[in-house]
């Protein structure tokens, strides 16, 4: 990473939006939103300019009424404890370390842990 | 995929001289798998690049790949398994039925045109998409291309690899894989894993209304869905982890807002050759990333009594 002007740089970046995984994305970003990507193709390009360091959303929401992460945090605990069969699904847009520990919260909820794979 | 005859995808730039894009549109979907991996990138074994590399594309329309292709072969819908079949029939010099093969789109000319091409190549490597997996027959399909791919290699080298979507559903697998032994669709209800795609994929489990409750990261269901599986969602708690409010969002009892991967969450992502990447963040998220949150509702579950599969004997005995 290196600072020019107010542009961070951030070199051999990789995209996530597909599945070639890229890894030769340069990067500018201020201290809020990537403003050119490198090497990027248009999808990615897209990717990477939409998505900012804003505070666009609640930190989270309960019933729809915005919430504070804590508690929003022990109401997922309470409802995936309570449940017989619940699901953990997704995972195909996060990271490895995102993905170990939701099968480890499967496994300590008796849940059924699946992906985008299955579709 | 046990048994699947890959490799990694600068192998497919170093050695392939014979690429098969088989139902996938890489020139819209996979932008630079063209130019970084596949075709124009020239190779410690293919020095002239594109020049010494053939392509064939296989798809039931001309897509906008077909231009990047030497060969177009253009089958009629859900007739790949047959086209296949007759393929892997074909390299081992069996007979087949002409007018069956016509069923197809294809003539037996086209096909045995095809099977001679593979058999001069050094090194053949086929890429399959959706439109092979998701058409009539899936996964059979996906098998069929796999095992041709396998069984090339009586004559030279071949391989075969999906084209995956969705940044890291490779990392998917291969976490399920590693930690359960499964790639997707596991049940840990015993205990134990189990796997039964059909019985225990998401699609089936919500539509026959099996789940009383839901956690979703990575993924907008209550966009892609069938409507069935989206209405059940929608009447059990479902908790959602998001770095926006998504459909998904809408209908959950539970959103949390997360970092986005690779642009303000930093990790590991596995391409579709199944290489893992680190990834390099750009921005600071003011929200936390789904690694810490995921953590922090298991720590919230484990303070509570502990879950156990409970035995039936043990329970009529209780009784």
């Amino acid at each position: 990473m290196s600072q020019t002007s107010n542009l961070t740089v951030v070199e051999n970046a990789t995209c996530t939006f597909c599945g070639c995984v890229c890894d030769d994305i340069e990067l500018h970003a201020d201290g809020e939103r990537i403003v050119q990507a490198k090497m990027a193709c248009s999808l990615g390009k897209s990717w990477f300019l939409n998505h900012t360091a804003e505070r666009l959303y609640p930190d989270a929401l309960i019933d729809g009424r915005e919430a504070t992460l804590d508690d929003a945090v022990e109401a997922a605990a309470e409802y995936l404890h309570a449940a017989n069969m619940p699901l953990v699904y997704g995972l195909s847009n996060t990271t490895c370390e995102a993905q170990r520990e939701a099968v480890a919260l499967a496994e300590s909820i008796g849940g059924v842990v699946d992906s985008h794979t299955s579709l | 995929m046990g048994g699947k005859v890959s490799c990694t995808l600068g192998e497919v730039t170093n050695r392939a001289d014979f690429i098969i894009f088989w139902g996938g549109n890489p020139a819209e979907c996979h932008p630079r798998h063209f130019t970084k991996y596949s075709l124009t990138p020239k190779g410690r074994f293919v020095p002239d690049g594109r020049k010494g590399r053939t392509a064939v594309l296989v798809d039931i329309r001309e897509t906008p790949s077909a231009k990047a292709a030497d060969i177009f072969l253009q089958l009629r819908p859900s007739k790949d398994f047959e086209v296949l079949t007759t393929l892997r029939a074909l390299i081992k010099d069996q007979r087949v039925d002409p007018a069956a093969v016509a069923e197809t789109g294809l003539t037996l000319e086209q096909l045995q045109d095809l099977v001679d091409r593979m058999k001069k190549a050094r090194f053949g490597a086929m890429f399959f998409g959706m439109g092979l997996s998701m058409t009539r027959g899936k996964h059979m399909n996906s098998g069929a291309l796999l095992n041709l791919a396998a069984e090339m290699n009586a004559f030279t080298k071949f391989v075969c690899m999906p084209m995956r979507g969705h940044g890291n559903v490779t990392g998917a697998d291969v976490v399920l894989r590693y930690t359960t032994g499964y790639p997707f669709g596991v049940n840990l209800s015993r205990g134990y894993p189990r796997y039964n795609p059909g019985e225990f994929s998401t699609v089936d489990l919500l539509v026959r209304g099996d789940n009383d409750a839901a956690f979703i990261l990575g993924a907008d269901p209550g966009a892609t869905m069938p409507q069935p599986a989206i209405e059940h969602l929608a009447s059990i708690p479902t908790i959602v982890l998001d770095p926006k409010v998504t459909h998904t969002s809408r209908l959950s009892r539970v959103h949390i807002t997360t970092a986005v991967t690779g642009v303000s969450a930093p990790g590991t992502a596995y391409r579709m050759d199944e290489i893992p990447l680190p990834l390099a963040p750009a921005l600071r998220s003011p929200y936390p990333t789904d690694e810490e949150v995921v953590r922090r509702i298991r720590r919230a579950v484990a303070r509570r009594p502990a879950w156990q599969p409970v035995d039936e004997n043990v329970r009529s005995a209780i009784a």
